[in-house]
């Protein structure tokens, strides 16, 4: 019994890693799915989320700037609004910039963003972290500490997911796939594109904050190296095309499915003997990239396609 | 419909017998390193010595009534991320009854603050040095065998000051580990009366450190500390050091301690040149020479840093886990305490048999081990031993006690 109750708490915890994955890969499919903005930056914002609501959230500290106490809620919103605002400063020197060059550029400002938190040691504890960070629910008892924190996660995924659905179906979201299918005739059409371009780099960076802002809570503990560009970038990136490029519910599922395959294939590995053990957790690694390979080779759509939205005239 | 719920119920009776008959037979601890990651090299010693722990116990009658103790190993990257995935998998799938581990400070203190503590699981780390650790608010659940960077920290600054060192230049890897002693030596080296010309942070991997190093010589450094590992920047810094002639001497921490040091700089160049200081053990002592001998024949060196740690880690749950006479996490916590420190029969590495016989017949034991007494202060710490490590006439590192 003792061993399905282990099973049903790791199975919450696949989901709140999974759901905050969801929502770093919902904010990528604004920016890549929707408009076709590739942002290989996500580490960035996903560290400047982490870090404002970390800061915000904990008791004070003499390791680093405050601790200001403020309750979850508020502190994510900040993480947001802080995330935004970087995503709306990166927009306004980028926004020129296309495909590979906008990529080449977000990926220099990541590292830089993630190489300020570890460097400015009086204000964010530099490369030791950030600790004692609350975690919603925490003091229920066990399970429901985990139960609720999972509610929580996939609360805001859902709400999210709603709130992107819409944005897909309106007016705003035809005008986004307009711009990344054809920016000229998007254009001609006497819409403003810079403009509409910044706005959805902004709303993704936000919510990208918002996923490293629920990752500080979910860890209590953030540190540089949770920036790591290969789990908080190039996962993402997985885990939306497996998913399905411009599908919300595949940037979900595709989240939830490359975060369950990258954390319980270790429960087999681990299983070998001696060095064997060792030598497979870098199998994982390359699993990722294999699923990546053979996505991009076969079912470059993904598991769920990009649903295409009626015209109303065949015309 | 029915019949797929009968096949379901079948299942998962299976399932349930097959779980419990593992249970009777394996008692399952936690191994959590960092695997893959910035530190994946120093890794492989420290989890060969928690196994060679496993593998004596198991040789010389098991734990309880026989059980087989099973090391688990799970990947913490050094990324908290990562460290608090492998502490669920642990501690939820695998069920183990205490945790070794992990590796790195950062994950470690996700490890401990996001699964460990509020699952009431042990977790005794061998290498996470971070002194933001001591204080955690654990119930006694977070202890650890190596000793907190406070005490290296302080530890290599007198011995720069007692070999006549009074203005050194420094310079460190911007990680958790070597900022925090980095940090510690500064403070403790212009407490002795120190001078310290510069202080320069690097990021490591990169190509070369001219740039650094021009910034950091002159003012009359006489010596150059580097707190780095040796793989990430450590090597590269001290070859770009001897070509451009800006430093001769150096200082180094235990990140740097590796045979690898010496064949790739030239065991010339660095004869009389280097100081390393290493967590260490009292080279003469009984524990330490049982546990080298047998490492040895492993295949490893025992000196590699944390490897010892790793085995006293391991050693020290099982002799909880015998002392508590169950796998009851709790018991095993308040159990740990008991078996590290005095009073009690003297164990030392590889004497299981002494040690199993000792509790059942309800006397306390007291595990001294490879690294020291191992006796745990109020936060779960230990103080440590160091050693400085020179270059030897036969081109291999040589170490002494500091007493």
């Amino acid at each position: 019994m003792d061993q399905l109750y282990g099973y049903s708490l790791y199975g919450l915890s696949l989901l709140t890693f999974g759901g905050i994955y969801a929502m770093l890969a919902l904010g990528l499919n604004i920016q890549l799915g929707f408009t076709g903005l590739f942002n290989a930056g996500i580490a960035g914002f996903f560290v400047v989320g982490a870090y404002v609501s970390a800061i915000l959230s904990t008791a004070p500290s003499e390791r680093h700037i405050g601790g200001f106490d403020w309750p979850i809620p508020f502190s994510l919103v900040a993480a947001m609004v802080v995330s935004a605002l970087i995503g709306w400063a990166v927009a306004r020197i980028c926004m020129r910039l296309r495909a590979d060059y906008l990529a080449i550029a977000t990926l220099g400002i990541a590292e830089i963003l993630r190489l300020i938190f570890k460097n400015e040691t009086d204000l964010t504890n530099g490369a030791r972290g950030v600790s004692y960070i609350p975690k919603p629910y925490e003091s229920l008892a066990q399970p429901w500490n985990h139960v609720m924190m999972t509610v929580v996660v996939l609360a805001i995924v859902a709400v999210l997911y709603f709130m992107l659905e819409r944005a897909r179906k309106s007016p705003w979201g035809r005008v986004m796939a307009a711009i990344r299918e054809n920016e000229d005739s998007a254009r001609a059409a006497g819409k403003n594109v810079d403009r509409l371009r910044v706005q959805a780099f902004v709303v993704g960076s936000a919510m990208m904050g918002l996923g490293g802002g629920m990752m500080a809570h979910h860890l209590k503990f953030i540190d540089p190296n949770a920036a790591d560009p290969t789990t908080a970038t190039f996962l993402v990136f997985v885990m939306l095309i497996v998913g399905g490029s411009g599908n919300n519910k595949g940037a979900i599922v595709g989240a939830l499915l490359m975060w369950t395959i990258w954390s319980a294939t270790e429960i087999f590995t681990s299983m070998l003997p001696g060095d064997l053990a060792i030598r497979s957790a870098y199998i994982r690694v390359f699993l990722i990239g294999l699923m990546l390979q053979i996505m991009l080779q076969k079912f470059p759509q993904g598991l769920f396609p990009e649903k295409r939205l009626e015209t109303g005239s065949s015309g | 419909m029915m019949k797929t719920f009968k096949q379901l119920a079948l299942a998962s009776t299976m399932l349930a017998f097959v779980g419990t008959a593992a249970i009777a037979d394996e008692i399952k601890v936690g191994s959590v390193a960092g695997v893959t990651g910035p530190i994946a090299e120093l890794v492989v010693p420290i989890v060969a010595g928690r196994q060679m722990a496993a593998d004596q116990i198991n040789a010389a009658g098991g734990l309880l009534n026989g059980d087989t103790m099973t090391m688990v190993l799970a990947d913490s990257q050094c990324d908290p991320k990562a460290g608090v995935d492998a502490g669920t998998k642990v501690v939820n799938v695998e069920q183990v009854v205490a945790i070794v581990g992990a590796s790195c400070s950062g994950a470690t203190n996700g490890m401990v603050q996001s699964v460990t503590i509020p699952a009431g699981v042990v977790a005794l780390s061998d290498s996470a040095t971070a002194p933001s650790i001591t204080d955690l608010d654990d119930n006694d659940l977070v202890f650890r065998v190596a000793a907190s960077d406070a005490y290296q920290g302080a530890a290599i600054a007198q011995l720069a000051w007692d070999q006549g060192y009074r203005t050194l230049a420094m310079t460190y890897a911007n990680d958790d580990y070597n900022a925090g002693l980095a940090g510690v030596f500064e403070a403790a080296f212009k407490g002795l009366g120190g001078t310290i010309t510069s202080n320069q942070m690097h990021e490591p991997n990169k190509a070369s450190y001219r740039s650094e190093l021009s910034t950091l010589s002159g003012n009359g450094a006489e010596g150059l500390a580097i707190f780095a590992y040796y793989g990430g920047s450590g090597i590269a810094i001290m070859r770009n050091a001897l070509e451009a002639g800006l430093f001769e001497k150096f200082l180094a921490a235990d990140g740097m301690f590796d045979q690898s040091v010496i064949d790739q700089i030239g065991a010339d160049v660095l004869r009389d040149n280097i100081m390393i200081t290493q967590a260490a053990s009292d080279y003469d002592d009984p524990s330490y020479v049982a546990f080298a001998g047998a490492f040895e024949a492993t295949g490893h060196s025992p000196q590699a840093p944390y490897a010892a740690h790793g085995y006293d880690a391991a050693f020290l749950i099982a002799l909880a886990i015998e002392k508590a006479g169950s796998t009851d996490r709790a018991a095993i916590s308040a159990a740990l305490r008991e078996v590290a420190g005095p009073p009690g029969v003297v164990i030392r590495p590889g004497e299981w048999a002494k040690a199993k016989a000792a509790i059942a017949a309800g006397q306390d034991v007291n595990y001294e081990g490879a690294v020291g007494n191992n006796d745990f202060d109020g936060n779960g710490d230990v103080t440590g031993l160091f050693s400085v490590n020179v270059v030897g006439a036969d081109g291999k590192w040589t170490g002494n006690l500091i007493r």
